[in-house]
């Protein structure tokens, strides 16, 4: 490392300048690199089990090999992030075994429960297309050359996720009755987790190593606006209630509601009424929520089970 | 910072008549399990050939360092700046 200073490394990869090598990094950039693949990597990992909980009810043989296949992805996907977190200097082992829980780096919404089909399938259509408007972005922007090739399988396989949830709840729409009522109930209590899968927004943030070293291309709240313009028109059309409104004229989409907003996870219920402060999301983020420890517990119980038998 | 065994670099190509293309990494304990981890990770084609081959195994030709390499040291601190 220290070919370049900070501020010449960020002109150079704004130029277009692609890091390669340890040398090519300064330790600003190496830092802000490990924490963006650190909650990319945790996002991928927390979503297997998390999918797979739903992914129990699946409601056929079919189905059951259409989810599992996501999960597999999914995995696929964690551990490209965390291979490059190696490389990086990171132990993977603690990364993956020895870090508290609550330190994981991924997004609220995958902290939550998934009880059904019709929640696995709601959560590909808006926490896939949270994921793909995030890393596509990283895949077309971003300066560091071994995550632009291993983000070529991710985008690839996201877009499959994609597809899957959105033709299932165009399923349920078209079924309408009690099958349209159990994605509208579930949207109800996830569309705004994908609204803050996105972070706080602009003017929250002073200054931004990600994008002053082209780690991604686009904002916060610019990402949030691109996941919305895919997400709502797409509901609206197929008869599902959102707090949030298209308007074609414009081609803009505003929140019905105040942002930021505060979540009762027992009820699994939005308090709308309630003004709180970016902060306070910010402490429930840290706390973490429900599934948190369960999901983490899942991928680590037989790994040193197995560890004790071969050691026996 | 690998514990357990080597890196693996994952080549493969989609028909005979491609070049091979390098399409990831895996962190394996022996050959045997990389060959299975490379297959089960990098399955986003119906590949006609996959290789793996140890990382180390790779020499510079033009480049004062080797491809695939970051000469990276190790520690864990660098991941905790939540
Ligand atoms: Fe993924
Ligand atoms: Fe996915």
């Amino acid at each position: 490392m220290g070919r370049f200073t900070d501020e010449e490394l960020q002109r150079k990869v704004q130029e277009g300048f692609i890091v390669e090598s340890e040398e090519d990094m300064t330790e600003t950039y190496k830092r802000a690199l490990i924490t963006q693949l650190t909650v990319q990597g945790d996002t991928e990992l927390i979503s297997a089990p998390a999918y797979f909980m739903a992914a129990r009810d699946a409601p056929s043989t079919n189905t059951m090999v259409s989810a599992t296949a996501i999960i597999q992805d999914e995995l696929g996907h964690a551990n490209i992030a965390y291979r490059l977190l190696e490389d990086l200097g990171v132990d993977r082992h603690w990364l993956l075994y020895e870090r508290e829980p609550a330190h994981f780096k991924h997004p609220y919404g995958f902290d939550q429960p998934l009880m059904n089909w019709a929640e696995l399938v709601s959560a590909n259509a808006l926490y896939d297309r949270a994921g793909i408007t995030l890393l596509g972005d990283v895949h077309r922007n971003t300066s560091y050359g071994p995550l632009k090739r291993g983000l070529v399988k991710v985008s690839m396989e996201e877009n499959f996720h994609l597809r899957h949830g959105e033709v299932w709840i165009r399923r349920f729409a078209e079924a309408g009755g009690a099958a349209k009522e159990a994605v509208q109930r579930t949207l109800d209590w996830m569309f705004p987790m994908g609204v803050e899968w996105f972070g706080m927004p602009d003017d929250r943030k002073h200054h931004n190593a990600q994008l002053d070293f082209r780690l991604k291309g686009m904002t916060n709240d610019q990402l949030r606006r691109t996941w919305l313009k895919a997400v709502v028109p797409l509901c609206e059309e197929l008869g599902y209630d959102l707090p949030a409104q298209y308007d074609p004229a414009s081609d803009e989409v505003e929140l019905t509601y105040e942002l930021p907003c505060q979540y009762d996870p027992e009820a699994r219920r939005w308090l709308y009424d309630e003004t709180i402060t970016w902060k306070q999301v910010f402490e429930r983020w840290k706390a973490r929520g429900p599934m948190n420890e369960q999901y983490v517990d899942s991928l680590r119980r037989s790994r040193f089970a197995v560890e004790r038998l071969l050691a026996a | 910072m690998i514990r357990n065994g080597r890196v693996y670099e994952v080549f493969a190509r989609k028909k005979r008549a491609d070049r091979f293309e390098h399409v990831g990494a895996v962190s394996a304990p022996n050959e045997q399990l990389a060959r299975v981890y490379a297959w089960q990770t990098y399955d986003e084609a119906k590949w006609f050939e996959m290789t793996v081959a140890p990382r180390d195994a790779f020499a510079a030709v033009n480049r004062p360092q080797a491809p695939f390499t970051l000469g990276a040291p190790a520690g864990r601190a660098a991941a905790d700046s939540r």
